[in-house]
């Protein structure tokens, strides 16, 4: 079983302190924070969780501690043969106006969680995080560390400064094809440059908020399919983490019929846009829509393949937590969700060990 | 029921001093983990297990909650305060004393009788 999103969290940014390039380590230590020494410097989102977005049994106190209540609460209980690291507020460095700050921050991230995460469990394997707003960047931290044997993908927020399609940000694919790790968008950077998170303007409650974030997701896939990203770079994936699913079935719809009509506006596109979905973009599970009719959702999650498109993640230890042991998915679908899907994405990952006996998981 | 027709199992948990009011104490019966709370002298009790999706539920916050409000009004009156607790996974809310959910009373939280023998807090499962 392979979890694809399992939050390495601090206890304090001053971890950073050792990994992060000199010039930026007086920003870091002595320069203005958002909140208390050790919190870090992103400019934060206008939402904020009322009862604290981590979950109320995991409070941890020390970076000892968030491993150890992860093993006992997450990787000793459910038992994933893999666990991908995606970080915390690392993430946030999308939402600095300050692209070289954010990039030091970034690969000051990805050093720490190289040197003092991979070494603590064989089941962890990382995302570097980048600077999208820093093109050029993190497309040299992505080639700087794309080899790493333990890192699986590249991974920036969802909330961004412009469409991940958009030509602006060509050195960062270009990067990604280059080195063959997917490109990931995680639920996140909505505040700072990213000033667009919700369309029709700030929505006011968190719940409310919460369940409309996935928005700038849509802009993503429809703007890396418009804009020819497979066609120009035929070996990348695009992930998508924690944005909800069933809203790519109705996107996808809408994308095929206008591009029957307007292909000539982006002669660069040949496929129907629900092609390049299908070989190209994955999404992971969690927060899995909750339907009162779990009929209902299955049909949508089939309307999108869902047995092919889907890879699990539990977002541990959030308030939004999905169990591996309560997926509420149909039972056939589970072995390529919950483990053959991210193999095929994650190709650094050792394909799974099949029993003769069954075909569960086998990849093609 | 009577304490001789009472088949339960009786657990002793802690002095009843040990357990003051605003206070919980989460034990393990057995193998099964419940979650013993003291409201305002009184003793309950829940099972550690969220019926909304086996999440640690008496791990949460105790807490109080805003009321309903009636008419749409876009007002807060908080309550209930130190009666309810917030489940420490996804935050569903609960009412200690009976075990239902506010959002649907019909998704209740396992409850347990509580007795104090001997000044002894005692969990009958």
């Amino acid at each position: 079983m392979i979890d694809c999103d399992v939050h390495n969290d601090w206890s304090s940014s001053n971890v950073l302190l050792p990994y992060i390039d000199t010039t930026f380590r007086d920003y870091l230590l002595r320069g203005e924070l958002p909140g208390a020494r050790g919190s870090f410097p992103h400019a934060h989102r206008p939402w904020l969780h009322p009862e604290d977005f981590r979950r109320h049994d995991i409070k941890p106190t020390n970076d000892d501690e968030h491993y150890s209540f992860m093993r006992e609460n997450l990787l000793d209980r459910y038992k994933p043969d893999v666990a991908i690291l995606t970080g915390e507020e690392a993430l946030e460095v999308s939402t600095l106006a300050n692209p070289h700050y954010a990039s030091a921050l970034a690969s000051a991230y990805n050093n720490w969680v190289i040197d003092t995460w991979l070494p603590r469990d064989d089941r962890f394997w990382a995302s570097i995080i980048i600077a999208p707003q820093d093109p050029q960047g993190a497309a040299a931290e992505i080639r700087r560390l794309g080899s790493h044997p333990r890192v699986v993908q590249v991974l920036a927020s969802h909330g961004s400064y412009r469409p991940y399609g958009d030509k602006f940000y060509d050195p960062i694919w270009q990067a990604c094809s280059e080195v063959g790790l997917p490109f990931a968008v995680h639920l996140g950077g909505q505040g700072g440059i990213n000033y667009q998170p919700i369309g029709g303007g700030p929505t006011t409650y968190y719940w409310e908020t919460h369940a409309l974030l996935l928005q700038p997701s849509m802009t993503h896939v429809a703007s890396v399919i418009s804009n020819g990203i497979f066609e120009r770079y035929p070996n990348m994936m695009f992930v998508v983490i924690e944005c909800g699913v069933t809203w790519l079935p109705s996107i996808l719809w809408r994308l095929d019929a206008n591009w029957k009509a307007l292909r000539k506006e982006t002669p660069w596109v040949k496929r129907l846009p629900s092609e390049y979905a299908r070989d190209h973009i994955r999404m992971s599970t969690q927060p899995l829509e909750e339907a009162a009719n779990k009929q209902h959702l299955w049909d949508v999650l089939a309307a999108m393949d869902g047995e092919n498109m889907l890879m699990f993640a539990s977002d541990y230890p959030h308030w939004d937590f999905d169990a591996p042991d309560d997926m509420q998915l149909p039972k056939e679908w589970l072995p390529k969700i919950m483990d053959g899907n991210a193999r095929q994405v994650y190709k650094k990952l050792p394909r799974q060990l099949v029993p003769n006996d069954t075909k569960a998981g086998v990849m093609s | 029921m009577s304490a001789m027709t009472d088949k339960r199992k009786h657990y002793a948990i802690c002095k009843a001093a040990d357990l003051p009011p605003g206070q919980r104490i989460i034990a393990d019966l057995d193998g099964r983990s419940v979650g013993v709370f003291n409201v305002n002298g009184e003793y309950h009790a829940l099972h550690n297990r969220c019926p909304h999706a086996a999440g640690t539920l008496c791990m949460g916050p105790v807490t109080g909650t805003t009321l309903p409000t009636e008419h749409g009004a876009r007002e807060f009156v908080y309550g209930s305060e130190g009666h309810i607790l917030r489940c420490a996974w996804h935050g569903w809310e609960f009412e200690i004393e009976t075990g239902k959910c506010l959002i649907d009373a019909k998704v209740r939280a396992k409850t347990f009788k509580v007795s104090v023998e001997n000044d002894q807090v005692v969990v009958h499962i």
